[in-house]
């Protein structure tokens, strides 16, 4: 009210100003002049309304582009306004006595608001207020002559006064004393050298730890998971548990090879088997026994379905494969199986090449029953084979191009020829992929062949195209291939471990009645391969081999 | 992307930590318990050989799994001179069978960790994370409750916060100065960077304990 009275002086003086100005000379005590010019009041009035407006435009701008405030701005332009109008105020009112403010410029806009404006009694509501802040204040105290009254409040005053004060020096010493521990060098206690060595030699274990895992990863050997997997993995891992059931009840020969592990223990150092515990969970290392696959696979015809374009697909091939052929693919076989074994994530090339030559000799064949534990089991192991491969035998190098002529073929007829010598086809084909190519892919093959279905003809022909040349790693190269175009040979392989992992879903699906959620496609074809997988089954040809496929495909 | 600096501090320090982070964030913390697996391909797919992390939440009823891709920082003069790193990140909340896929395509697990801690989130300038771990290491694969941790006297301390090419360096300024507030108690840098112990840690740890024990927010 008084800021509103002030600046309504000051308007309305502004607006005296003109007519009387020769009259104000007149008229103004001497005295009072010097107390005030009026002069200056008006033109302090006039740049204090100018920053006024000049605020209000600035919050008009600011909420029309609603951008933020920067408050510190405002808040001194503020306290500007503010002081000059305090200063205004407090002279005038030294002089308010000699003056008479009197409207001038009376319109209907002023009208109802200018009695209001001019009255000196309060608002009905401040003057409420006001008695009630009174009542507060001199509660009990109204009896008493206003004199009493008046010293009860100094002394009050004088108490909060002090309160104030001693509150605000302990505040001042907490902070110097705060200020002074962080700001004062002197005063800081010092590390000491000793101890930073070690902290500095821990943080940086931890540091690398975090970023790098450094000190983090378990060598290869270790890598076995414990009986209980924590809560959050167990159903993320848990394939392995159903493969293992499904090829124990089956009862195929499924001999753990200690002494092939072993020596791919052996051979491979500690960097190869990064990831042999992760995929090995819940199954023992089982893997046919060299003597036995070799011996069944000798037993057994090759099948004579190996190439699916050659003309030999058509019609019931009842011939067997010759006997160099086996042989190269026993040792294939043992090959990819070691390969199998060690997992590697980075494996140093020479050292895969040194101990597949030195594994290769101890014959383990039956790669079909070798754990198909996961699905990066299998496109490490492809890699790895085709790692090996490529370096020992220039007859395997030429495969994967023979692998990449055959590529494109769209091979639904052989597809269609290997419905129709479903048994005894696929059985042998089911041989020589086993042999050759990783047990995933041998899966697809033999699912493919039971039914094949159209999401599994795709599958099959990429297989096929590779058989022709030779029967070796081109099975699964070809069946990787068919997606993508193999620009090189590591390309393949890693086509091969996918398709393979695609071909291992129905054999799963099939033995464990579960669903692997991973693989869309796969669980139509699994269904259909259902009824299709049990003839084979009882063929006596198919037994060794087929059965040698089923727990791979299961883990 | 992301900006991101790190730090350590003495375990004994944390509890002060967490007062000083409860007052300057005005929110209370959040439990922490990580189980990162880190995969890595191999080279064969793809050019160079990619990490991908795997973290499972294991604190709520219901572990939820995120993906998350770290990528290259930035280089070059200008980040030189920011004492922030800022680097490419890609997250994404996924399903349980995140694991499965990724070893599918031919992932292997590298390493897996355990952060066991708890974290502050804040909006100041930039939506800045901070938090404060132990790293545990499991000795036998994904046994996480029998996690040690790695340094046991010492806990990490991260203070990320997401960015984008346009207005890293707004993001970054809150992240720095939001780093000043815990000058007296630890220093934190750039990833690569190590810091030590700051030596004003006790005193500030100190007086953060006697003052902040009865004012809780």
């Amino acid at each position: 009210m008084a800021a509103m009275e002030g600046v309504a002086t000051a308007g309305a003086q502004d607006q005296q100003q003109q007519p009387p100005p020769a009259r104000a000379a007149e008229r103004l005590n001497p005295a009072v002049q010097q107390q005030l010019n009026l002069d200056s009041v008006k033109t302090r009035a006039i740049s204090l309304f100018k920053a006024i407006s000049r605020i209000l435009e600035d919050f008009d701008t600011i909420a029309r582009t609603n951008a933020v405030p920067k408050w510190q701005d405002i808040l001194g332009q503020f306290s500007m306004v503010n002081l000059e109008l305090y200063n205004i105020v407090e002279d005038i009112k030294n002089v308010s006595k000699a003056f008479v403010v009197h409207p001038k410029n009376v319109n209907a806009e002023n009208a109802t608001i200018l009695p209001v404006m001019l009255s000196s009694k309060l608002l009905p509501e401040m003057e409420m207020d006001d008695n009630n802040k009174r009542e507060q204040l001199l509660h009990g105290m109204q009896s008493l002559p206003v004199a009493a009254q008046i010293e009860k409040l100094k002394t009050r005053i004088d108490m909060i006064g002090a309160a104030c004060e001693s509150a605000e020096k302990i505040i001042a010493d907490a902070r110097k004393a705060y200020f002074g521990t962080r700001q004062g060098p002197t005063l800081l206690p010092t590390i000491d050298k000793v101890q930073a060595a070690k902290i500095q030699e821990q943080e940086n274990s931890l540091r690398s730890a975090v970023n790098h895992g450094e000190g983090l990863r378990i060598p290869g050997d270790q890598r076995q998971v414990t009986s209980s997997l924590p809560m959050h993995l167990v159903d993320v891992l848990t394939a392995n548990d159903n493969a293992q059931t499904f090829s124990d009840s089956s009862g195929m020969y499924q001999k753990s090879t200690p002494p092939l592990l072993s020596s791919t223990n052996n051979n491979s150092q500690g960097s190869l088997l990064q990831a042999a515990g992760a995929q090995l969970i819940g199954r023992p290392a089982a893997s046919p026994s060299g003597a036995t696959g070799s011996t069944s696979f000798d037993n057994t015809t090759a099948s004579p379905l190996q190439y699916a374009n050659s003309p030999r697909s058509g019609a019931n091939i009842m011939n067997t494969p010759s006997p160099q052929q086996q042989q190269p693919q026993q040792q294939l076989q043992q090959h990819q199986h070691q390969q199998r074994q060690k997992m590697m994530q980075l494996p140093p090339h020479q050292q895969q090449l040194l101990s597949q030559q030195q594994l290769r000799p101890s014959s383990m064949p039956g790669l079909g029953q070798n754990q198909l534990p996961q699905l990066h089991d299998m496109a490490s192991q492809t890699q790895q084979k085709f790692q090996s491969m490529h370096g020992q035998h220039h007859v395997q190098f030429s495969q994967p191009l023979a692998a990449q002529q055959l590529q494109g073929r769209q091979l639904t007829s052989a597809a269609m020829h290997m419905s129709q010598n479903q048994l005894n086809q696929g059985n042998q084909l089911n041989r020589q992929l086993n042999q050759f190519s990783s047990p995933a892919n041998s899966a697809l093959f033999n699912a493919a062949q039971t039914t094949p279905t159209s999401q599994m003809i795709p599958n099959m022909s990429a297989m096929m195209p590779s058989q022709s040349i030779l029967p070796r790693m081109q099975f699964g190269m070809s069946g990787g291939n068919r997606t993508l175009t193999p620009q090189n040979l590591s390309d393949q392989m890693f086509n091969m471990g996918a398709a393979n992992a695609g071909g291992m879903m129905p054999m799963q699906q099939q033995q464990q009645h579960g669903t692997q959620g991973a693989f869309g496609n796969m669980p139509q074809s699994a269904q259909n391969l259902q009824p299709g997988m049990l003839p084979m089954q009882n063929t006596p040809q198919n037994h060794p081999n087929f059965q040698q496929q089923r727990p791979q495909n299961q883990q | 992307m992301e900006c991101v600096v790190q730090g350590i501090i003495e375990t004994k320090h944390v509890e002060a930590l967490e007062i000083l982070l409860q007052g300057l964030c005005g929110v209370h913390r959040e439990s922490l318990r990580i189980h990162e697996l880190c995969l890595k391909s191999v080279p064969n797919l793809g050019l160079v050989s990619s990490e991908v992390r795997l973290l499972c939440d294991l604190e709520q009823p219901e572990p939820t799994w995120t993906v998350r891709h770290i990528g290259g920082a930035m280089r070059g003069a200008g980040a030189e001179q920011i004492s922030v790193l800022v680097r490419t990140m890609a997250e994404s909340k996924v399903s349980k069978n995140a694991l499965r896929l990724f070893y599918a395509l031919g992932y292997k697990l590298d390493h897996e960790l355990l952060r066991v801690g708890f974290a502050f989130h804040v909006q100041r300038g930039a939506q800045i994370t901070v938090t404060v771990s132990s790293i545990n290491k499991m000795l036998k694969l994904h046994a996480t409750d029998e996690a040690v941790p790695v340094t046991p006297g010492i806990q990490l301390v991260e203070v990320t916060a997401p960015a984008s090419s346009e207005n890293y360096t707004e993001v970054v300024a809150a992240v720095s100065s939001f780093c000043e507030y815990l000058a007296p108690l630890l220093h934190l840098s750039k990833p690569g960077v190590s810091t030590g112990v700051v030596p004003t840690a006790a005193a500030a740890a100190a007086s953060l304990m006697s003052d902040g024990g009865g004012t809780a927010l």
